[in-house]
């Protein structure tokens, strides 16, 4: 596939193209300073233009989110880069910073511009030293090339860029948590309306946009819409980095136009499923997005296929299992993970989450009741559309899912009281059933606060 | 027509109601009379939409809505669970959620019988669960104060709590820590809930997470007695509910009114509930032959008859006072006494803007102050003094973005709203002139007072009690406020003050503000009372007690007061209970006055009876009896009226209805009185650079005679007596924190712990009034502000002073 | 206006009022993670005291700093180790061994499963959410710094090498240092200048 269009990676094969020298010798930051040759209302029109839509997995359109930001509002705006990439299964805006990290920069500068922001904040991960470590340089490679500071270029545009990193918690992916995050608060979801785009950091006018997203608009500037248009499916232009892990060959991030199939992904890009075993499920868009199984391996990677097909794009992190995977073991790890990084805010999700987790591990190990599927089922259901914001909702997406292509798998689970995949029985299959010393344990506290200070 | 287009028109099963825009689902419903089950939702707090109980349906819309998350559109169509099958389902499935860590120990748990949690689960919660694991334990209780135990397993995580002290009281000692299945409310460990506020936390938890360890264990619903009562320790006014089971009180709670205490009372309101009940109750007459002994009315009326029969007679009077009693005082001391001394008061200097406000001629509403667009905060920490008009300022900052400014000596706590304005106390109505006066560009006041001048008749000012210390001050605040057309008022502090003031307790004052000097004004009291035979002004306070000391009162009547611990000169106070031949104490206890009392006048507590307490706004409100009064305990007004006739006299009084109407005639709200209080001129405070000016005023929680009894509350919030100072001045004068200080002023001297605070303006000192450890007012002389010296006590004294003279030989 | 003996050297209060000066006017209270950090930086871990500063510092009640340290999983409130070995068992790890990496990892630092450090303080083991690195899994971190593609095997060397004071270079950046160095560089200060 040596032939397939190749936009966000392009530098990713040549050695040491992370600092600014390397960059400008490739042609970096001429989209900028196209863009500042353009008004903001016209930069935002190209983007538009080209429709490129938002890849932290919603999939909204981003030139008409720029639009949503209202302009003489007596108040600061902001731009926030979400780079808190966390979603499990996900791993390309990780590889965009340590590759390629101007790239990504570029594009905040020009959506600043667009919406005219004089400050920019980049959220990240709090896990990611590394790459936070490149921000820091190349923030100040910027200042220094007068990418960034005061009267940017010449042209008397001025934008500052604060790093500010997250500190573990998924949640805060969600741009209203990050929002709450970034002002120093817990990172719990807050209400819409009113909108970031509206009232978002410090109640003013904030436009959030992924690291991926932003690395595609220095090409949409520099080439025009039309050209990104080329790439991808009429509703999906452009290309996506898909993050494919798991069992297959080769995991790792590869780049390819919206609307190449699965296969095309796991198979050649990824190199298929080890061993000549037989594919059995398989994640479009991380861990909040429902199973697909081998009957959709044709499926077109686009947001509106994917969709069609019961699952969703989401951030395009592919993973995949095998034949000698249990279905019960990686829901409730999934679902494990769900209840690790529940916020605790609402009801559904608090309590949906942390009992899921028990309920699938007491199938698991064997102790599973006829009547703890239809539990299951409802908790899904009470969960789906019913929580705060779509944590809840991603947790209900491996449990619904498993629920619907494989459960025999779980009535030999209850039947057999063993695990009909591993052939591992009560007890010894619980291993990895247990759970996790930091989701509180009936008769134990939480790990997080030793009660006996708290106590007096 | 705008009117118009700010309204929406709705449908809620079936029903059609038109609310403002903005207006959420769950409130319009409940206009309609459909009560959509919640509980984190409250009308007084953000909508967080954290529990999700609260799902309706909406037509045309796929997935379900919070109610009270989600405002109210024209035309919307909503179907709540009466009759929306998908809303009720959801409902069903949320309580089973929230029930899954709840525990089953709703038969011990307070709150069991009027729990928001248990209700919905009897009306249509599952009967088992259909879990198998274990429920959440967590050792419990926790406790967060002498007051305030929290249960975390009951805790459904609504954060009604942790908003109100964000929100509405602005002391976030307690906070939602961790996440996910392990958040929990919890306390920074080694901290307290040390706010004034913190019952309110208890009242609005919808299950039994947080309980009073003042009502742990100790009632049922179905065992308490239920009466509809107004909070007597101060002039807030707090709607509240009284609960007694078996006789004696057992738990106060706030009721709703949103034009007084919104859904609020203090912590002293809410738990300093046992004055009528200690073992200390006196609730027999007394009449003192070789002790005292119990004795019946009429004879102890006959016995003081015969001591004031043509002998000089005075009354004072404390704050505890319904405006019943205070008015039949006012005609008891005028008609069958002849005399015009009696007064309330504890600061004299009131001048022309107090008789406006004994003449209700000058409000100012909690409603003007929520919608001001700017308050001006002069002598008041509102929070110690007034606590529900503390919650009303930052309510009118936080909600509606009012400017706060705070003139005075102190930084109040509403720090985080206000603007403050130090100065020296008595300086307070030059500050507030220099800050009007302000020009734009004045890097210190400019903007704040641009701000306070543009809002005009949208400006609100509120005097403390404090203010009128000081002669003339008081109306010299109310020029200022004149003079950019504010709103003014004088804050009193005690529930009866504003009463008694209109009543008349005060000796130039009549009824009304009447001046008893002026024989127009005179005569429209006499038109009701009859003659008077006294037409001088009276003694006030102070003079009361001078004259007493020299031996010029015969008989003096001590109606809820205690001189020796609530004026402002101890030793005066002394003298004058020494040198009175006669004194006559109407309480509910003795307590330091037994030596001196001749006679004793049981008087019935504030829940045992009928009548009416008047807020700091003028707003009359009827309390109610919960309970007899203990014993042969009876209301003030009815002692007054029995004395009266003791002597010979009628007050004319067979019912308490009879006695308001009559004072509904002369208290009336009289205007024409003209705002401007003429030629005034205030010397600048006097003091050596070596000298503090020492103020004082009360806390909240002190050892006033109303908390008597409330240990819980006072284990919580009650502080030892200290003295505050700069830190210059601590510097200056070599004091420490945490160290001790000799205080010394002209009338006494004192050793205290010293606290070193930016808070307070330099080359000021405060101490407050009535704290254990030291009673002020010894150190006073008939006002509460005075010159005073301070040194490091001795101990200290030696270290700093060898140290410092060491030094200075070195150098 | 009780003075508590400080968690941070004058130096650091320094460095702290340059991190809240990254703020907007009035909006110190953002500062309160990269203060948590600076804190962690000098106490390997945030203590009581360490919460009082950073309330202190920010003008909050020391309730609203615990109430967002104990949110965030990186914040420690309880003795961590110098070095925290992470191991992701989420999924895509998971479908690779990483359940044998966590066991071995147990192994090798002597931290008990269930335990979180080791009894001389050396080494704390953590079960690990994603670390999007799926490409490289089991994915394992010391200090947040990656070992990608690890086995029981290389994780057992990881964990010994550590133990003879060796610096193992990771399979991307630098070595990291302690725990506090490390939540010097996430305070965003730069890393040459090592806390004392």
């Amino acid at each position: 596939m040596s032939d397939r269009p190749i936009v966000l990676t392009g530098r990713w094969g040549e050695p040491d193209t992370v600092w600014m020298d390397r960059y400008l010798e490739t042609g970096g930051y001429r989209g900028l300073r196209k863009a500042l040759k353009m008004t903001p209302a016209e930069v935002i029109e190209e983007v538009k233009a080209s429709g490129l839509r938002g890849r932290g997995g919603a999939g909204f359109p981003t030139g008409v989110k720029w639009s949503f930001v209202p302009q003489d509002t007596g108040k600061p705006t902001y731009l926030v880069v979400n780079f808190d990439e966390s979603e499990p299964g996900t791993f390309n805006n990780r590889e965009l910073v340590e590759r390629d990290p101007h790239q990504f920069l570029e594009g905040a500068i020009i959506a600043a511009y667009a919406v005219q922001s004089h400050t920019a904040f980049i959220y990240c991960r709090g896990e990611f030293v590394w790459p936070g470590m490149i921000l820091e340089r190349i923030v100040a490679e910027a200042y220094d090339e007068g990418f960034l500071g005061k009267d940017i270029l010449g042209t008397g545009y001025d934008l500052d860029v604060v790093i500010h990193r997250g500190a573990g918690a998924y949640i805060c992916g969600e741009e209203t948590a990050l929002l709450s995050s970034l002002e120093g608060y817990r990172g719990q979801p807050r209400l819409r309306p009113p909108f970031p785009a509206v009232e978002g950091l410090y109640a003013s006018p904030t436009l959030i946009n992924n690291v991926e997203t932003l690395a595609n608009v220095p090409h949409v500037l520099e080439k025009g819409a039309d050209w990104f248009k080329g790439f991808g499916s009429e509703k999906s232009p452009g290309t996506k980095i898909f993050s494919v892990s798991g069992k297959v060959e080769r995991p790792g991030n590869y780049e390819a136009p919206l609307g190449t199939t699965a296969r095309e992904v796991i198979e050649e890009l990824a190199g298929g499923v080890p061993g000549g075993k037989r594919l059995k499920a398989w994640t479009p868009g991380g861990s909040s997005t429902p199973f697909l199984t081998d009957q959709h391996l044709d499926v077109h990677l686009d947001f509106e296929e994917v969709q069609a097909a019961g699952s969703l794009l989401g951030t395009g992190a592919i993973m995949v299992c095998d034949e000698t995977d249990c279905m019960v073991e990686v829901t409730r790890r999934l679902t494990q993970f769900y209840a690790h990084e529940s916020c605790g805010k609402c009801t559904p999700c608090r309590e949906g989450t942390w009992w899921g987790v028990r309920v699938l591990g007491r199938i698991e190990a064997g102790y599973g009741r006829q009547e703890d599927l239809k539990l299951l089922d409802d908790l899904g259901k009470n969960m789906l559309f019913k929580a705060f914001c779509a944590l809840a909702d991603g947790a209900v997406s491996p449990i619904a899912s498993s629920l619907k292509f494989f459960h025999d798998e779980y009535e030999r689970h209850i039947g057999e009281r063993r695990c009909p995949v591993t052939g591992k029985s009560p007890g010894i299959s619980s291993e990895m059933g247990k759970e996790r010393t930091d989701v509180p344990h009936a008769a134990e506290e939480p790990e997080w606060i030793d009660m006996s200070e708290v106590l007096r | 027509m705008s009117e118009h287009q700010d309204m929406a028109t709705l449908t809620i099963d079936g029903k059609e109601v038109t609310v403002p825009k903005g207006t959420l689902v769950i409130r319009a419903a409940e206009q309609l009379g459909i009560e959509i089950p919640r509980f984190c939702d409250h009308p007084l707090l953000d909508p967080i939409g954290a529990c999700r109980q609260c799902y309706v349906e909406l037509e045309g819309q796929r997935k379900l809505f919070t109610s009270c998350t989600t405002e109210v559109a024209d035309g919307m169509v909503v179907h709540t669970q009466n009759t929306s099958e998908p809303a009720h389902e959801a409902q069903v499935a949320n309580l089973e959620f929230l029930l899954l860590n709840h525990p089953l120990d709703c038969p011990i748990c307070d709150r069991g019988g009027e729990c928001p949690l248990q209700d919905q689960t009897m009306a249509y919660g599952p009967g088992e669960s259909r879990y198998v694991e274990s429920k959440r334990t967590y050792a419990k209780p926790v406790p967060l104060s002498p007051l305030v135990d929290l249960d975390r397993e009951r805790c459904v995580l609504c954060a009604r709590c942790t908003r109100f002290c964000d929100q509405i009281s602005g002391d976030r000692f307690i906070e939602l820590y961790a996440r996910g299945a392990g958040e929990q409310v919890a306390i920074a460990a080694g901290e307290d809930f040390a706010s004034p506020f913190s019952g309110n936390t208890i009242q609005i938890c919808p299950v039994g997470a947080l309980t009073a360890t003042t009502y742990r264990f100790v009632a049922r619903p179905f065992d308490i007695r239920s009466a509809d009562s107004v909070c007597s320790h101060c002039s807030a006014g707090c709607n509240v509910k009284v609960d007694v089971r078996r006789g004696g009180v057992v738990r106060v709670l706030a009721r709703d009114n949103l034009e007084v205490n919104d859904s609020w009372v203090c912590d002293k309101g809410r738990f300093a509930f046992g004055f009528g009940d200690t073992p200390d109750r006196v609730s027999t007459p007394l009449i003192r032959d070789r002790g005292l002994e119990p004795a019946p009315f009429g004879e102890v009326f006959a016995r003081i008859a015969e001591w004031s029969r043509g002998r000089r007679v005075a009354f004072l009077t404390g704050g505890r006072l319904a405006d019943e009693d205070a008015y039949a005082l006012s005609k008891l001391a005028r008609t069958a006494f002849g005399t015009n001394d009696l007064d309330h008061r504890r600061h004299l200097g009131g001048g022309h803007a107090e008789r406006l406000v004994a003449a209700e001629s000058m409000q100012v509403t909690y409603r003007d102050v929520e919608r001001a667009k700017a308050i001006v905060v002069v002598g008041l920490d509102a929070e110690q003094e007034v606590p529900i008009l503390h919650l009303r300022i930052r309510k009118a900052a936080r909600k509606h973005g009012a400017t706060v400014v705070v003139i005075g000596p102190h930084r109040t706590r509403l720090w985080d709203v206000a603007r403050h304005v130090p100065c020296l106390p008595g300086e307070e109505a030059h500050m507030l002139e220099r800050l009007l006066d302000a020009p734009e560009d004045d890097p210190e006041l400019g903007m704040v007072s641009v701000a306070v001048r543009a809002a005009a008749g949208d400006a609100v000012v509120l005097a403390g009690p404090r203010v009128a210390d000081v002669p003339i001050a008081l109306d010299l605040v109310m020029r200022q406020a004149n003079r950019i057309g504010a709103r003014f008022t004088w804050v009193s502090r005690r529930a009866g003050d504003r009463g008694a003031l209109r009543a008349g307790v005060h000796p130039e004052l009549l009824p009304g503000g009447r001046r008893v000097t002026d024989a127009a004004e005179r005569a429209e009291v006499e038109a009701v009372w009859g003659e008077l035979a006294n037409a001088m002004r009276g003694r006030d306070a102070h003079q009361i007690l001078e004259a007493a000391a020299k031996r010029e009162i015969d008989v003096l009547f001590l109606i809820g007061v205690d001189p020796l611990r609530d004026f402002p000169d101890a030793k005066l106070a002394l003298r004058g209970l020494q040198n009175v031949p006669n004194k006559v104490v109407q309480d509910l206890r003795l307590g330091d006055l037994e030596p001196f009392a001749d006679a004793f006048l049981p008087a019935a507590a504030s829940f045992e009876r009928d009548g009416h307490f008047t807020t700091w706004e003028g707003r009359g409100q009827r309390i109610r009896p919960v309970r007899d009064p203990a014993g042969l305990a009876r209301p003030d007004w009815e002692i007054f009226a029995g004395l009266a006739e003791a002597v010979g006299g009628d007050l004319g009084f067979p019912s308490l209805e009879v006695l308001r109407e009559e004072l509904g005639g002369l208290l009336a709200p009289r205007e024409g009185l003209g705002h401007d209080p003429g030629f005034l001129f205030l010397p600048p405070v006097d003091h050596t650079d070596k000298e503090l000016i020492l103020f004082t005023s009360p806390l909240l929680v002190d050892e006033g005679r109303l908390s008597v009894g409330a240990d819980h509350l006072k284990a919580a919030l009650e502080e030892d007596a200290f003295a505050e100072v700069h830190p210059a001045d601590a510097e200056r004068l070599g004091l420490a924190d945490g160290g001790r200080a000799r205080v010394r002023t002209e009338a006494g001297e004192a050793e205290l712990p010293v606290r070193v605070t930016s808070h307070l303006a330099q080359g000021a000192c405060f101490v407050p009034f009535n704290q254990p450890g030291l009673a002020a007012n010894t150190l006073l002389t008939g006002r509460f502000t005075i010159v005073a010296t301070l040194e490091p006590a001795v101990e200290a004294t030696a270290g700093v002073a060898a140290g410092a003279s060491s030094h200075e030989g070195e150098a | 206006m009780e003075s508590h003996p400080s968690v941070l050297t004058p130096e650091l209060r320094e460095q702290a009022e340059r991190i809240t000066a990254r703020y907007p006017a009035g909006r110190r209270r953002s500062a309160v993670l990269p203060l948590l950090y600076l804190v962690q930086s000098v106490e390997g871990r945030v203590t009581r005291e360490g919460l009082r500063e950073v309330a202190g510092l920010l003008g909050i009640t020391t309730a609203e700093v615990e109430a967002v340290a104990t949110f965030y999983t990186m914040i420690r409130l309880r003795p961590t180790g110098r070095y925290v070995v992470s191991v992701c068992t989420n999924l895509p790890c998971a479908l690779r061994g990483a359940r044998e990496v966590l066991e071995a990892a147990h192994r090798a630092a002597g931290v008990p499963e269930g335990g979180e450090i080791s009894e001389d303080g050396m080494f704390g083991v953590h079960e690990e959410e994603c670390l999007a690195a799926c490409d490289a899994a089991p994915v394992v971190t010391v200090n947040f710094v990656n070992y990608d593609r690890t086995t029981p095997e290389r994780v057992t060397e990881l964990v010994e090498a550590l133990r003879r004071g060796e610096e193992p270079a990771p399979s991307r950046g630098s070595f990291p240092g302690d725990f506090k160095r490390m939540s010097r560089v996430l305070a965003g200060l730069p890393p040459e200048e090592a806390v004392p």
